[in-house]
């Protein structure tokens, strides 16, 4: 069972499990960061995500490479609307931000599902190439979102740590008010991490519907993982998310290949918990003042 | 000011007499026909073609005129709750149609753990229930099976046939590997499959995930270190078996892959595209049978999307149903049981004759047969390979 084989085996599934995770938590863990908003719409823009990429790429049949960003692209922008009906009356607001966007996750769930029926299809895939490196199969699909998520991670750090719209986020996030007195406009800076927040929950979701199936509920799954790897990794912290996705990807992998699937989720969560309890504000987290 | 009151007391008086005479023509009282189907989550293919299935057949009651019973004529009208393909749902799906809407027939909750959540509220109040689930418990219960039947084969009546059928033309298979949902159907009704295959001298390995799950991988790279040969996909719903057809063959499985269950090869063909060739797959529909077509006309002429297997499954059991509540000429759920328990040889509109059985094995003869078949993925659409009789 442990063979060279089926661990390089493991190791590629934690990559590509490790990315899936990663680029659905990003928004997740920018929006918390920023904003103190927790985000429990995300699943739901992920899978409007999905639904746009299926009409830009599969039904329109734009080029790939533009269909991607074109359908994130589209879902952020109409969410503004949003973001000046709903989410702006949550900014700062942890608590009731939950439950508010709890029910507006379930009103796109539901909306989705009068618009296009709970019915699972899929997007068509942009390769479906298997590559076998040594003994080790390789999923050019999985390839693809691995390469993503990594220059996603890559831009997002550069811009939160080098630009001045970064910079602006930062300041916004340790104290809004001394962020407005030094001339921050916080009312366009919020509303350009929603943009960036949500393009990267839409971008995720594309992937994610091309990868598994597309449905107005396939948002729950990856809305449990992107609050899993989030709080692993620390609320709020860019390079948590990446190191929450990362283990949740690898021991997903590891133990659900050698000790099944019952054992991997049990062992999982159960870290989760102890976590929580002896380092509550994650891996990589700050503890609240 | 006067004058515009008596114009509107006049108006009023008027609507309301044009309101009473318009009263007969609704005197046509309503039967409502309870559904209970997961209309979100991994099985939503099954209860969408569950609800759709039921719905043709109250079209066509409606059609006639409504159903005529005890001088009455009722038109049917379906209620449906959703159950998330989950227990605890189905029941409280239940308890709202028997005690809030007040149905007497209840068609679904699709499979095994909905059926079984959902009997502690209508067998106690005699409500008739028609479920498709495997477990054998559905039947074989407290209740003696009172007031539920089940209207499609279960595995108990396809399990071995269909592996003396795979012994038969892959002699070559030794190992059987399952990945299975970790509810009612891994724990009840997917060890009938297993023992189907023990008994031909399969040696079977079998690893459980939990219901939702999308990404399968690691467990397929665990099964693929057993060295098995043939991947079952048993009872797995179709947005989850078509996953798991595509990601076991993008870590390279290169074996055969049958679904010994669950009705309806296109869902699965949606989701894993060209990975599906090869695929096998229970099904339980001809359409180059007149009586399929008939079916499949009046589905695609309502619907539009993939036809779920369970349509027809449904399609002609609702048939059955209001047959039965015919030649009970009453809504008596007692004597409408008593009326489908006698129903044996009636030719209903997808399967034919009704051949009621299952005394043996459940105490009841409860459980529709039919024959059924195993297509094959090829080009993209699901071919007959074979038509398999039960024993």
């Amino acid at each position: 069972m442990f063979s060279t084989t089926v661990l390089a085996q493991v190791v590629v599934n934690g990559i590509g499990l490790s990315a899936t995770y990663i680029l659905v938590a990003l928004g997740f863990t920018l929006l918390f960061g920023i904003m103190r908003v927790v985000n429990f719409a995300h699943g739901a823009f992920a899978m409007l995500g999905g639904y746009a990429l299926y009409y830009v790429y599969g039904s329109f049949g734009v080029p790939y490479i533009i269909a991607a960003p074109l359908a994130a692209l589209l879902v952020a922008t109409v969410a503004l609307v949003l973001e000046r009906l709903v989410y702006r009356f949550f900014y700062q607001k942890m608590f009731q931000s939950m439950i508010g966007l709890l029910g507006l996750d379930m009103a796109i769930m539901f909306t989705a599902v009068m618009v296009w029926d709970s019915h699972e299809r899929s997007i068509p895939p942009t390769v479906s190439d298997i590559l076998q490196i040594g003994g080790v199969i390789v999923p050019a699909d999985k390839l693809i979102i691995s390469g993503v998520a990594g220059a996603a991670l890559l831009a997002f750090y550069l811009f939160t740590k080098f630009s001045r719209y970064g910079l602006a986020m930062r300041a916004a996030a340790q104290d809004m008010e001394i962020a407005e007195a030094q001339g921050v406009n916080t009312v366009m800076i919020y509303r350009l991490a929603f943009f960036i927040a949500i393009f990267m929950a839409a971008l995720a979701g594309g992937f994610y519907g091309q990868t598994y199936a597309l449905s107005p509920m396939m948002g729950e799954r990856p809305l449990m993982m992107a609050f899993i790897v989030v709080i692993l990794g620390g609320m709020g912290s860019i390079p948590g998310a990446a190191l929450g996705g990362i283990l949740l990807g690898f021991a997903d992998s590891f133990l659900a290949t050698f000790y099944g699937g019952s054992v991997s989720v049990f062992l999982s969560f159960g870290v989760v918990i102890l976590l929580l309890i002896f380092r509550p504000w994650g891996l990589m987290g700050t503890p609240e003042s | 000011m006067k004058q515009a009151l008596v114009s509107i007391a006049a108006a009023a008086s008027l609507g309301i007499s044009l309101l009473t005479a318009a009263a007969p023509a609704r005197a046509q009282e309503e039967l409502k026909i309870g559904v209970i189907a997961a209309l979100s989550g991994g099985g939503t293919g099954w209860g969408l073609g569950l609800q759709r299935g039921v719905q043709l057949a109250i079209d066509d009651a409606n059609a006639k005129g409504g159903l005529k019973v005890g001088g009455k004529t009722y038109k049917l009208r379906q209620v449906a709750y959703d159950d998330q393909y989950n227990a605890a749902q189905a029941k409280t799906a239940a308890e709202r149609l028997v005690n809030e809407e007040k149905v007497k027939f209840i068609f679904g909750p699709v499979g095994s753990p909905g059926a079984l959540g959902s009997l502690p509220v209508t067998q106690p109040a005699k409500v008739l229930q028609f479920v498709d689930g495997y477990a054998p418990a559905i039947l074989k219960n407290e209740w003696n099976g009172g007031y539920v039947f089940r209207i499609g084969n279960s595995n108990q009546e396809f399990a071995e046939p269909i592996v003396k059928w795979i012994k038969q033309t892959m002699p070559n298979t030794r190992k059987v590997g399952m990945i299975a949902p970790n509810d009612a159907v891994g724990q009840a009704a997917v060890p009938i499959l297993v023992n189907a295959y023990k008994r031909q001298g399969y040696d079977v390995w079998i690893e459980y995930y939990e219901r939702g799950s999308k990404e399968f991988t690691p467990l397929l790279v665990r099964m693929m270190a057993q060295n098995v040969d043939l991947f079952e996909l048993n009872s797995n719903a179709p947005g989850e078996a078509g996953l798991l057809v595509k990601q076991a063959r993008q870590v390279g499985f290169k074996g055969p892959m049958i679904q010994s269950g669950g009705a309806g090869v296109d869902e699965i063909i949606e989701i894993a595209g060209p990975l599906a060739e090869g695929f096998l797959k229970y099904d339980v529909i001809d359409a180059g049978l007149p009586r399929v077509k008939l079916f499949l006309d009046a589905y695609s002429k309502k619907y539009t999307g993939i036809l779920n297997g369970l349509s027809p499954v449904y399609y002609n059991a609702a048939h059955v149903v209001l047959e039965a509540i015919r030649r009970a000429d009453s809504l008596d759920t007692t004597k409408v049981r008593n009326e489908l328990e006698k129903m044996g040889g009636w030719d209903a509109p997808v399967f034919g004759k009704v051949i009621w059985t299952g005394k043996e094995i459940y105490g009841n003869d409860h459980q529709l047969f039919h024959a059924f078949l195993i297509k094959e993925v090829k080009g993209g659409k699901g071919v007959i390979k074979t038509v398999v009789q039960s024993q």
